[in-house]
Parts: structure tokens; sequence; C-alpha cells
């Protein structure tokens, strides 16, 4: 009596006497999941395609004679699945016996212990004991160098073929292999070479025991020494979602936080294993003041009616256009918006901006895709090699799309014309363009063209910095105010800040968390050296540390809690995961403290949440978003 | 009302000619029990490798949070342990351990074990974290790692007394260098009967 299935009907099956509805195609162990019994797995993986090596979850299906894998069997009408039987847990108890028959079970110096998949399944369905009389197992290497990064125990793998799968499906480098048979099976790279893939960071994560670990992260801590905080990858502008793991207020290491619309569970090793930057001890860590001859640790309060005098000095002197603001796309949204409303608002000078090469020319429109998005496409059309310079994670997301969703992702050097792309996106209906913010006014004109020959065309421009989105969808940028509305009167980019200050026209500079990078710049060297009050908020010791009037002690990405806009305009919290070694008021209060000794007072808290409230108003797009939904702008004009 | 208090001094009398249950401490120590949970103490090996790990289970199972390991990768070359990792750093804060001895018992290498050392009051509270060094126990062919092989002889660390040494009192004169005299273990027993 087998019920005639409708496309897209739900099919009931049974779980342990629990009932659930799941969409045709689901896996057994999706549906166990949905029903919220939980079946072991090693092999399988929620990115990966299914193989069913490792046996672990073989579960009782009525109607058929053995025991069947939960990753691999696709569920039917009315099936009856039970996961509790006393042929499933011997047959658990078994195969756990076979894994840990020449597993070295050095538990003790395995960087995986105490969040291991087999110390964790063997403590719930294992054995406990070992009935086999054999004294030598067969032993590998150990501790096998990959590259510089990754480290491979060869004894520990319980070859479940994640890494060999990861890189034939997610990144298409198939840099692991399986070599030999039988009990000398082992993973290691083909040929031995070194890995070269930038994405192998995953590897440890997806390993299910201590076979591959992070060289960094080697002996640093154990799981149970770690406060995980959930942030944001402060590397580029493409908002993975992260974990930060720290011990002791260092961080330990970033892990991954799947966000399926955003970085579907992988980091690139540029963001991955960037965080050593973030446990630099050598730290601003008082506010310091110039004081008759030299400089001197200061009050805060202190600190900040020098700011203000120094400013309110200035702009009596020489008018508010003499007074310069420039950060770095490492502040937060709540940070960029409250320096433009300093800039504009308190001191009146139109001279602001989060980068130092000029950027005209901005608007929503260079921003229109979702990373998410670029799946449901027809086609992708990358201009020239954006993804690999700026959001290594694209390139995963564009694998993907091209390998698991068959769509057309087409690269194309800079500067083709848009008809000579009409032949091969024959028969696609909708594409994608995307490109680097530098290449944004040739995408729309390609995307635009698209649109004139029929199709529907939107354009993902990668950003350059952290929250580089940010700062320009809430005006911290010279020609726009919040929103993408046009300034009256457009003020000056940074470089043109720098050498007008190194010119003299302007006399006072406020720099929030300055990239260290600009250092590198004579313009930057020179604008400091010849401004006359130079206020600083950074949290290192550089350049601009030593030349500042006022100092102020910043917060790392890692120290400080708002939210920032990834490129795909997505808001996302990041979060307090260490405590900074000082204790001194965050950036954003200082800013905004610095707005009421110059005789406007902010009018709320400022702390994120208030600070937020005032962007939403400000920036109707940004309304509700900060749980980590995308601005809408709109449909295109 | 003249017997009671003859009877007063009858117990006066008897206590005048027993032995004394008070004893000279520090300058003498008491004799305790094989199986005494004092400070703890890291072990080695016989060929002078500390058998501590640095896995940091006793730090997981210490159930005060009063131990803090921080691990590193053994030099091949100048090994500290044997296998890949030891303790770079191992810190027992005593003023908040309360000696329940679920570290030794979570110990995987039997590395670490409390001992007969009781008289844990210091003038400072930071001589009261006990450091590797004061935990680590000597071995007679100590040498710190940092001086190269072959040359002199460093003398050991300052080092907890090893456990079963000086069975008998000791008066001042013989007292060892240091706050701590060596405190006796009832010889029968000793620390050295492995649990079972």
């Amino acid at each position: 009596m087998a019920a005639v299935e409708a496309p897209g009907e739900l099919l009931r099956v049974t779980i342990d006497d629990r009932q659930v509805e799941v969409a045709p195609g689901s896996l057994v162990w999706d549906a166990c999941e949905k029903a919220g019994v939980y079946v072991p797995v090693y092999c399988a993986h929620k990115k990966l395609e299914p193989v069913a090596v490792c046996r672990m979850c073989l579960v009782e299906i009525e109607g058929m004679p053995k025991l069947q894998p939960a990753c691999a069997t696709r569920v039917s009408q009315g099936m009856q699945i039970r996961t509790a039987t006393d042929q499933v847990r011997d047959f658990r108890r078994g195969n756990l016996e076979f894994l840990l028959l020449n597993h070295p079970l050095d538990c003790p110096v395995c960087d995986r212990g105490g969040e291991c998949d087999l110390q964790d399944f063997t403590q719930r369905y294992g054995p406990g004991r070992t009935r086999s009389a054999i004294t030598d197992k067969v032993h590998f290497d150990k501790a096998v160098r990959l590259s510089d990064r990754i480290l491979l125990d060869q004894e520990r793998c319980i070859l479940c073929w994640r890494c060999v799968r990861y890189y034939e499906e997610v990144t298409g480098e198939r840099e692991i292999v399986l070599q030999e048979r039988g009990v000398h099976t082992l993973v290691d790279t083909f040929e031995h070479r070194e890995l070269q893939s930038e994405f192998q960071g995953n590897l440890p994560e997806i390993c299910p025991v201590g076979a591959l670990t992070h060289a960094q992260y080697r002996f640093r801590a154990r799981p149970w020494d770690l406060r995980r905080t959930a942030s944001v990858c402060p590397k580029c502008s493409y908002g993975c979602n992260i974990f930060i793991d720290a011990r002791e207020e260092q961080i330990a290491r970033f892990a991954s936080n799947d966000n399926p619309d955003v970085d579907d569970s992988w980091l690139c090793d540029r963001g991955r294993y960037s965080f050593p930057e973030l446990n630099r001890t050598e730290r601003v860590l008082n506010p310091e003041a110039r004081l008759g001859g030299g400089r001197q640790p200061v009050a805060h309060s202190e600190a900040l009616a020098r700011a203000a005098g120094a400013l309110l000095r200035v702009r009596g002197d020489h008018g508010a256009g003499a007074v310069g603001f420039l950060c770095s796309p490492q502040v937060t949204n709540e940070e960029g918006f409250l320096l433009q409303w300093l800039a504009r608002q308190v001191v009146g000078s139109p001279h602001l901006d989060h980068r130092l090469e000029p950027l005209p020319e901005l608007s929503p429109e260079q921003f229109r895709l979702g990373i998410a998005e670029l799946e449901e496409r027809d086609a992708v059309v990358v201009l020239g090699d954006a993804p690999e310079r700026s959001a290594p994670v694209l390139t995963l997301r564009l694998f993907k799309t091209e390998t698991k969703r068959r769509r057309r992702v087409l690269r194309v050097p800079l500067g083709t014309p848009a008809a000579s792309l009409l032949e091969p996106l024959q028969g696609c209906r909708s594409v994608g363009v995307v490109a680097h913010q530098e290449q944004r006014s040739e995408a729309v004109a390609l995307s635009r063209s698209l649109a004139g020959a029929g199709l529907s065309s939107s354009v993902l421009t990668l950003v350059e910095g952290m929250n580089a989105r940010g700062c320009q969808d809430l005006g911290v940028s010279p020609a726009v105010l919040p929103g993408y509305q046009p300034a009256a009167e457009p003020g000056m980019h940074g470089r043109a800040i720098l050498e007008a200050a190194a010119a003299g026209s302007i006399k006072a500079l406020v720099l929030l968390s300055p990239d260290p990078e600009w250092e590198r710049d004579p313009a930057f060297e020179a604008a400091l050296s010849e401004v006359e009050a130079l206020i600083v908020v950074t949290p290192w010791l550089g350049l601009a540390s030593r030349q500042a009037t006022v100092l102020f002690p910043g917060r790392t990405v890692a120290e400080k809690a708002g939210t920032v806009t990834s490129t795909e305009g997505r808001v996302q919290r990041v979060r307090t995961a260490l405590q900074p070694r000082f204790p001194f008021p965050p950036d954003l209060r200082v800013l905004g403290e610095l707005g009421g000794a110059l005789g406007t007072p902010l009018g709320v808290q400022p702390l994120a949440g208030p600070v937020f409230s005032l962007i939403a108003e400000a920036v109707p797009p940004y309304r509700g978003t900060q749980g980590g939904l995308r601005a809408d702008w709109g449909a295109p004009a | 009302m003249f017997r009671e208090l003859l009877g007063g001094l009858r117990t006066t009398m008897r206590a005048m000619t027993t032995k004394p249950v008070t004893i000279q401490y520090p300058e003498e120590q008491r004799t305790v029990p094989p199986r005494h949970r004092g400070r703890h103490i890291l072990h080695r090996y016989d060929n002078g490798l500390e058998k501590c790990i640095g896995c940091e289970l006793c730090a997981g199972a210490c159930p005060v949070g009063c131990i803090y390991v921080q691990a590193a990768e053994n030099d091949p070359q100048h090994p500290v342990s044997p296998g890949e990792r030891y303790a770079v750093r191992y810190e027992i804060n005593l003023m908040r351990c309360i000696y329940c001895g679920y570290c030794a018992e979570a110990c995987p290498t039997e590395a670490i074990t409390l001992g007969p050392r009781l008289d844990l009051s210091d003038y400072k509270r930071e001589r009261l974290v006990a450091t590797k060094d004061d935990l680590l126990e000597a071995w007679p062919g100590f040498r710190p790692l940092s001086q190269g092989a072959g040359e002199g002889t460093g003398s050991p660390a300052p080092q907890p007394t090893p456990l079963g040494a000086g069975s008998e009192h000791r008066g001042p004169a013989g007292r060892a260098p240091g706050l701590n005299p060596p405190i006796p273990v009832r010889p029968d027993e000793g620390r050295g009967t492995p649990p079972v």
C-alpha cells in the first residue's frame, strides 16, 4: 500500500517512537537530528557528501535485514527507524573496539583531548576496557609536519576520509590522499609534498580525532581552559563568523562558527591564523598628554579636557575646516558613526575618512548581491582575481556554486566588454557580478549592460578592511553622509587630509585606531610631525602614539563590543573576548565623552546598544539588523 | 570538700609522671602516616626525566581550580619528559588547595602525589604558590637543563624532602637548610606502594 508521493510532500518517519516529517531526499541522519535522537558519526559531515565508511551511525530500519548507515540512507514514507536497540548498541561497541585496536591512546598529550569524538563516543557507547591481548599496535609516524601550519599524527587517524573529501569537494585541491591498504592504510599528502592550500586550517576542525592538529595551537591549552566568544573574523570584510577561544586574556585560537549564509563553516588561513597580532603585549596602557616639555600619563578626565581644549583652540583660531578625522576600517559601526558625528555635528568639519585612497561614486547599488544568493544565480561573473585577493573564503563559495550547484562561474579579466559575455551566458536568466571595490564602476556598468540585455543582474563588491562597508554605509567618508546621502560640501579624502596637514592647512588631526600600515607612508609621517594638535585613540605603540598630543589607550577588535558590517551588508556583532590590560573606557566612550567635552552631549549613553539605535534612526536600512541580518537598501533604482 | 581537692591533685600528679604528648615543633616533627595528603610532589623517572607530561588532567580534576599548567613541546635533543609534551609551568596555589588528592588520582603518569609535608605557612602569600621548582622531586643526577651536557654538576635546586628519608627525629643542629626540616614518615609502608 505504497502511498503516492507528490513532489515536495513531507515524509513521515518514526524514530524510536518519535514521529517527524522531513523533506524527500533527506538522510536518516537528518531525520534523527530533527527528532532529537543523537546518532554518533565520524565520516559524515554536514558540508560533505556521505560515504558511509566509519559505520558508526548504523541504525535498525524495519524491513531491512541488516543495519543501515544513517548518514547515507535516504528516508522513505513511513520508515521505522530504531537507534536504541541491543543490536545497534552491540554494533557501536564492537565498532569502537576495532577503532581503538590500533589507536595509540595518547589522549593526555593529544591536542584534541577533551573535544575528541573518539573519546566522547567511547565514553558513551564504548566497551570500557579492551578484550584484546595484542600488545604491539601498528605504529605510524607522529607529528608529521604537513606544512608550517598543520601537523599529522598518522597513528591517531581513524580513516574517516573527511580531510580527503574536504580537499576534493570543498576546495578542489586534492592535497591529501589515502595510501596503502588494510591495516596499513594511512592518510598523507600526495608524494609527501607540503600542503599549499590557503584553507588548511579547516582540516583540524573537521578531523573527528587528534590526527590533524594546528601547529600554532600545539600544546597551548586544553579545551576546558578556553573561554569561547562568538565574534567576527577581523582579517577581511567578508565577515566570517568565528569563535575566539581565549586562555587567560590571550587568544589561543580562532575556530569557525558556521554561518551558512556567509562562511559555510570554512575559514581561510589568513584569517584563522591572524590572531597573534591581537595578542601583542606592547600596548598603549595609559591616557597621556603633552604637558610642558614631554608627554606624561594623565587621568582619563584630564586627557579628555586637554583633547577638547586643543580642538576648540584650533577651531577658534583656524575654523572648523582645520580639523581632520581619520579612522581605519577596523572600527565598529558605532565608533565610526560617533566619529562621523564628532566631525560633522560637533566640530563641524567635513574632512573625514576611513581610508587614505579616495573612493568616489559610492552607492548601495555596488552591494546589491548577497553572498548566499550567488548560489541561486544561473551564472556568476568574477572580475579579475578579486576573491583571491580580498576574500579567500569566497573562492570556496564559488567552487561550491560551480560544482555542487552546477552554476556557471565565469572568470573574466578586467575590461571585458559585456557584449562578449552574452554568448557564454546564453540561457541564463540571472547573473551575479563579483568585483573588487577598485573595479566597482566597471562592475556596475557591466551589470547594467547585462540587465539591458534582459538578464537580472546585481553586483557584489569586495571592500578592503574589516568594517569598510560599515564605514561607507554610515558616512565615514568625505563625500557621503550616513545612508549614502550626498554631502552638501564634500570634504577631503584621507590622503588629501594628510597632505593638507603636512602643508599646514589642517591644524588638528583626530586618529581613531589608525592602521599600523599607514606608518610606512611618508605622507602620514609628514602630516603627524607638522600638525599642531594630534589626538589619537589606538591600542598599538607606533608613530601615531609617539607623536600624539593627547593619547587614549584604544581597544583591539577582540576587546570591544559592537557591530560590524560585512562586504555584503550583513550587520554582525563583535563581542568582548578579552579584557584589556588597562582600566580605561573603550573607544566608543572616549568619542562620546569628547563630544560632551566639546559642548555637544551625545544624548544617549555611549554604549554599543544605544548608539546603534542612533544609527538605525539615521540609516533606516540598519533598523533591526544587528542580529546578523543584511541591511536592506531597497530595490534597484 | 577535702576529698575532692585530693582527687583533683591526684590527676595532676598522674599527669606529671606520664610522657608529654607535646613535641618541640618545629624542631621536632611528628611522624605522619604514609598516605598523608600534604603538599604535592612532582616525581621523576629513574633516568631523571619528569613524569609530568603537562596534560592538565590534574587541573581539570581539581575541584577548586588551584592548579595551573602550561604545556610545551619537548626538544628531542634535551627532553624534559618522555614523549612530545611537558609542563613548562606547573603551579599550585597551596592556599586554595583542599588536599583532596583528586589531582593524584587523575594523573595518567603518576607524576603527582600528595606528600608528607604539612607545615604550609608563610609570611608572604606569593610564596604559597608552589612552582615547579618547589614541587619537583630531587634526583641524584639532577642538573638544570639550561646547562649543557658534560658541564659541572650544578647543585640541585632546593627540593622538598625525599619521602622516607630520616625516620628519626632530628634536633635543631641536624636541621636541613631552609624553612622545612625533614618530615618523618612511618617506615613500614613508605609511599612506594603503587595504587592498584
